[in-house]
């Protein structure tokens, strides 16, 4: 490729070359054993596609942390099998114990669910609105009158958040991790864009959280 | 405390990926820290983000402007942005069990949608991994007869067309570590071709006034920490 070519997608690969052998600089095994150990991440996020919130820049994580799924708006419907298997399969056989939901400030699903919301009901005819159709509905449910419309986000986020966190809690792999005293806790988390903070709006732990067989 | 510094273009941003054992007390496991453990490290974060640059998240917070969207794996090896050395901005995500694209799944097609009509981005990155447990999972699962439909479960239904790729393959002479590195090659190549099967990028490659967008297929090596791409289309291709 020429020179004027040279594009964000080079540009990557080139940055992944410079950082793999920075690593191999420090821990000349790094790599050898992320591939033969398999992985033990303790944590799963359920996130915003979002650029602005890669989980593990912003909770400055190691490869082999945190086991991850991002979509638009951080959703987890119950009858999305995109999300539901890696729910699955990160409870078992991953094994993680905790589930942290986390959706973030000026989401731009969110953004748009409100203004869906103000246009009236239309049938969903495309993936997008389709996946957003949950979303507007739980727009509808609030009552956003007279807010300014960063707060009216920030309320749709918040509201989000605690919902997909229900729905984790009502999905089959917690209801049976639960069931059988598996120790995995759920937690709804908000980004705050403008700060880079996390802070943690709700957690929700197994029923048997505190008793020894757990 | 040593810290890896990245350069990257204009700004330097400065990631936290520093080894474990140095930053921490000797005997503390980074993959079983608690969830408090995350939540500190995130002040920690922020904190020195804004030291290096005072005005880093107010700027994000105004605006996304990605240039590319990664579609990969959920395994915690592959986090996109370390391995990538990038910054909060930098690219859209989306990640699920084996790096897959269907056609009839919303929400890898909603993200699409979003990245290159709303976003604009410019390039879809599609990566695989060796090691890859979805993989290894389906070469199993191929072994077998197919399941009965009605016992299926959101995982088996997620893999079933990656399973239907692994009975395509020719395995037999394959050692178990040549046939996985077969499958996830071939899974790449696959996803890729439904990238290009779909609407989002089907229309933008038709419309002669639609931002450039190419699609890469990439395999990411866990034993030497590399990207290395596989095939890459465009509207010329």
């Amino acid at each position: 490729m020429s020179q004027l070519q040279l594009n964000a997608a080079e540009d990557l690969i080139n940055a992944n070359e410079r950082w793999a052998r920075d690593v191999i600089k420090h821990d000349p095994n790094f790599f050898k054993d992320s591939a033969t150990d398999s992985q033990r991440p303790k944590v799963l996020w359920i996130g915003c596609s979002d650029s602005r919130v890669p989980a593990s820049v912003v909770t400055a994580s190691m490869p082999g942390d945190i086991f991850t799924h991002t979509n638009i708006a951080n959703q987890f419907h119950s009858f999305d099998d995109n999300v539901n298997s890696v729910l699955s399969y990160a409870v078992d056989p991953v094994g993680v114990k905790h589930v942290v939901l986390v959706g973030h400030s000026v989401c731009g699903g969110a953004q748009s669910a409100i203004q869906a919301a103000e246009q009236g009901p239309v049938e969903p005819y495309d993936p997008l609105t389709r996946w957003l159709a949950p979303l507007v509905q739980l727009v509808r449910t609030l009552d956003l009158h007279g807010l300014p419309e960063n707060e009216a986000v920030d309320k749709v986020v918040e509201a989000n958040i605690r919902k997909q966190v229900e729905n984790i809690c009502l999905s089959e792999p917690i209801v049976t991790a639960w069931a059988t005293g598996k120790n995995v806790s759920v937690h709804g988390w908000v980004y705050d864009l403008a700060t880079g903070r996390i802070r943690e709006l709700v957690v929700r732990s197994p029923p048997c959280a505190n008793a020894s067989s757990c | 405390m040593l810290r890896a510094t990245y350069i990257r273009g204009p700004t330097i941003f400065r990631s936290l990926f520093v080894l474990p054992s140095l930053r921490f007390p000797p005997l503390r496991n980074m993959s079983h820290r608690p969830i408090q453990t995350l939540l500190n490290a995130n002040e920690e974060w922020a904190q020195s983000v804004v030291k290096d640059t005072p005005d880093f998240f107010a700027r994000s917070a105004t605006c996304q402007n990605p240039k590319i969207l990664w579609i990969g794996c959920s395994d915690s090896r592959v986090p996109e942005s370390i391995i990538t050395a990038s910054k909060p901005g930098d690219i859209f995500v989306h990640r699920n069990v084996a790096n897959q694209f269907h056609l009839h799944d919303d929400s890898a097609l909603s993200v699409l949608s979003f990245a290159v009509k709303e976003i604009g981005v410019e390039h879809v990155v599609l990566v695989g991994h060796t090691n890859c447990g979805g993989a290894m999972a389906c070469i199993e699962a191929a072994k077998v007869a197919a399941t009965n439909p009605s016992t299926s479960t959101p995982l088996t239904r997620w893999l079933s067309p990656l399973t239907a790729l692994v009975r395509s393959l020719d395995l037999s002479a394959c050692s178990a570590n040549e046939a996985l590195n077969k499958v996830v090659e071939a899974n790449i190549i696959k996803q890729v071709d439904n990238i290009c099967k779909s609407e989002p990028i089907t229309t933008a490659w038709a419309d002669p006034l639609a931002k450039k967008v190419t699609v890469h297929g990439w395999m990411y090596d866990l034993a030497e920490g590399r990207i290395k791409e596989l095939v890459v289309r465009d509207s010329q291709a």
